[in-house]
């Protein structure tokens, strides 16, 4: 199926009467006082005066929240006599359509539905989310200059398990959108009337723009590589805060605490980090990952071993988010390289200097 | 500063490193080096002299050095740093709140000459306040007679605008502490935030913890803050939080008269000390 541009925002009008639609958009927070607008893209909730981009480069934050929110409500209870309870606070059975998200996104979406649908325990709060979205991903049409997902086995120009692909068709003002569930054949049939003529028409074809040399067997690699000197080097110049875990499409980890109001209160989760101090804190003080060298071992490893050793893939799917954002201009892509080309029994390990420039590791 | 007096410092800077790696009482020199992108560095670890030659200067060398001495408190052997005049500052912040101590350090300071950073602009100490050694010629102070003007526009405005201002910025907070822990300031060994079995501060990122976390800090700092730009630089969501404690710092020169915090070691930040003529008409 073929839609204009022109009638895109007809179709999400369409799409949100059924459902409550997302979209790739800005939001402006007006500051008065330095007299100028703030301006962030995000996923946010459809509205006819939204300024939708649904191309340029991917948001600052994943979509992952809409499945996997920072702070779910798990049960309810009271402690009061015969008036005691504990009720579980399933979300609700809404739909949802995840409008115009990147192929990098949806593979991590994929990688999220193994932690929480297998090795015999499905996560009822993201299983209700997850049955209630539709996902329409949309091929790149621009990439970052920190987009390296084809390195790590993404095409960015496919989303398999979305429910609708949609690319940009080369030479025009529209979208080629096809079905790859039912789910999102119920979708397309909804939009049947903005259908435009459909003749010799080609999608446009992207490449990232940041192409690292990764051995094929990296994981595996690294899994030897727990006490190599590298960790101490690649960690140094990290501040320890959440900002990688938070921008990540496939961070999962989560936290439960409650909140108490008199003999009323709820349990909670919200996300957590495995940068932070009190992550692995045991009740008695003690933490066996005591400085950030453990830490961020721990992500690396964990994006790039140890999940393929747990559900046979790579967690890093080269979105960059964490790239762009990490306050020390930290660069998992630039760790990649540099353990690929290592020595995986060296007992010292010197930056040099192309390696340290990230043009050779 | 000239591409030449750029290559040159950047030269002196590898030259002080090395010597000071070679005097054998310095175990490593925080400077930075370059990164896959031009316009990026990252803070960097020297502790080999071929490690030296990786150290750059260059518009890109925003990110502070000094808070990298405190993720080793008790060290054995000294840690240098390469030091413009904010990481100076932050040195003397670090300092005085005794957080550290002066002979664990060895601190080469360069002159600054601006960096690609909008907080460079209004940088009244391009030359390092406290140094071992220093590169380049001593600048000019300057003045900077805008500190306070964002300040008082934002004052104009209506409690209730102020608010929804907020509101709107820690809406958007993702609850990553990068702006604690880049802050120089928040030199705390543990943060009241990190004390979650006491149960100040709650982990969620929602507006009510967000703000709690906000509010929380900028008193924590206010009156200690150097005005590096750092908290709001590292700031993933981008939120004006400097605007929080130079609110602060407007009240403090108001009421205490002028204060800048960082300059010595000695001074006494304003709601850290006690004097008998104190203003304190809210008491
Ligand atoms: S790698 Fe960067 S973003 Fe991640 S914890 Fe360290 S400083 Fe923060
Ligand atoms: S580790 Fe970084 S590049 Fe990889 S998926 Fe997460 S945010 Fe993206
Ligand atoms: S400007 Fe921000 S980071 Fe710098 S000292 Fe003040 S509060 Fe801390
Ligand atoms: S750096 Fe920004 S997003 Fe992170 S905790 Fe601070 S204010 Fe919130």
């Amino acid at each position: 199926m073929i839609i204009s541009k022109l009638n895109l925002n007809k179709a999400l009008q369409i799409l949100n009467e059924s459902a409550q639609v997302f979209v790739p958009a800005f939001e402006v927070i007006e500051d008065r006082a330095a007299k100028k607008s703030i301006r962030e893209k995000k996923f946010l909730p459809y509205r006819e005066d939204l300024e939708v981009e649904l191309e340029g480069p991917n948001t600052v934050k994943p979509p992952k929240d809409i499945l996997f929110p920072n702070v779910e409500k798990l049960y309810q209870y009271k402690a009061a006599g015969e008036d005691s309870y504990i009720r579980e606070t399933l979300p609700e059975e809404t739909p949802k359509i995840l409008f115009g998200i990147r192929p990098c996104d949806m593979r991590s979406i994929k990688s999220m539905d193994k932690v929480f649908f297998t090795k015999n325990y499905v996560d009822s709060y993201y299983a209700r989310r997850r049955e209630y979205v539709t996902i329409v991903a949309i091929g790149c049409t621009e990439t970052d200059r920190t987009c390296f997902c084809d390195s790590m086995g993404i095409d960015p120009n496919t989303a398999p398990g979305a429910d609708v692909m949609m690319n940009r068709i080369e030479g025009e003002e529209a979208y080629l959108l096809h079905a790859q569930t039912e789910k999102g054949e119920a979708l397309l049939k909804n939009l049947e009337s903005l259908e435009g003529p459909s003749e010799n028409v080609k999608a446009i074809r992207t490449d990232c723009t940041l192409k690292i040399r990764k051995i094929p067997d990296l994981d595996r690699k690294l899994a030897e590589m727990f006490e190599h000197p590298i960790w101490d080097k690649v960690t140094k110049g990290c501040i320890g805060c959440g900002t990688c875990t938070f921008v990540c499409p496939t961070c999962y980890c989560f936290d439960i605490d409650n909140e108490n109001y008199g003999t009323e209160g709820c349990k909670y989760r919200c996300w957590d980090s495995c940068m932070f101090s009190d992550y692995t804190r045991m009740a008695g003080g003690a933490n066996p990952r005591p400085t950030k060298k453990e830490r961020l071992r721990n992500r690396y490893m964990h994006k790039l071993s140890y999940f393929n050793e747990r559900y046979g893939e790579t967690l890093c799917v080269g979105c960059g988010r964490c790239i762009a954002n990490c306050p020390s201009h930290l660069d998992i892509s630039e760790f990649i390289e540099k353990s690929s080309a290592v020595d995986p029994k060296a007992e010292v390990y010197t930056e040099s200097i192309r390696a340290a420039q990230g043009k050779e590791a | 500063m000239t591409e030449l007096t750029q290559a040159r410092t950047e030269e002196r800077i590898r030259e002080e490193a090395k010597k000071a790696l070679a005097s054998g009482e310095v175990r490593a020199v925080v400077g930075w080096c370059a990164t896959r992108f031009d316009d990026r560095t990252r803070p960097f670890f020297a502790e080999t002299a071929e490690e030296c030659d990786l150290l750059v200067w260059n518009p890109y060398c925003i990110n502070g050095t000094a808070k990298f001495a405190l993720d080793d408190r008790y060290p054995d052997q000294k840690l240098a740093l390469i030091l413009r005049g904010c990481d100076s500052r932050a040195v003397n912040r670090m300092l005085r709140d005794k957080q550290l101590k002066r002979e664990n350090l060895y601190l080469i300071g360069v002159v600054c000459d601006g960096k690609e950073n909008p907080i460079c602009e209004e940088c009244q100490h391009k030359t390092p306040l406290v140094y071992d050694v220093l590169i380049g010629e001593p600048a000019k102070e300057q003045i900077y007679p805008e500190r306070f003007r964002k300040i008082e526009e934002f004052e104009k405005l209506s409690p209730d605008e102020r608010y929804a201002y907020w509101a709107a910025q820690y809406d958007k907070c993702i609850h990553c502490y990068a702006c604690r822990n880049a802050c120089p300031a928040c030199n705390c060994i543990e943060c009241y935030a990190d004390q979650y079995r006491v149960g100040w501060q709650g982990k969620a990122a929602d507006r009510e913890q967000n703000q709690i976390y906000g509010l929380t800090r900028a008193f924590h700092v206010g009156d200690r803050c150097i005005e590096c730009g750092e908290c709001e630089r590292v700031c993933p969501m981008h939120l004006p939080i400097m605007r929080q404690t130079r609110k602060m710092l407007k009240d403090i020169n108001e009421l205490f008269g002028s204060y800048e915090g960082g300059l010595s070691e000695e001074e006494t930040p304003a709601l850290g000390g006690f004097r008998l003529d104190d203003p304190d008409e809210f008491m």
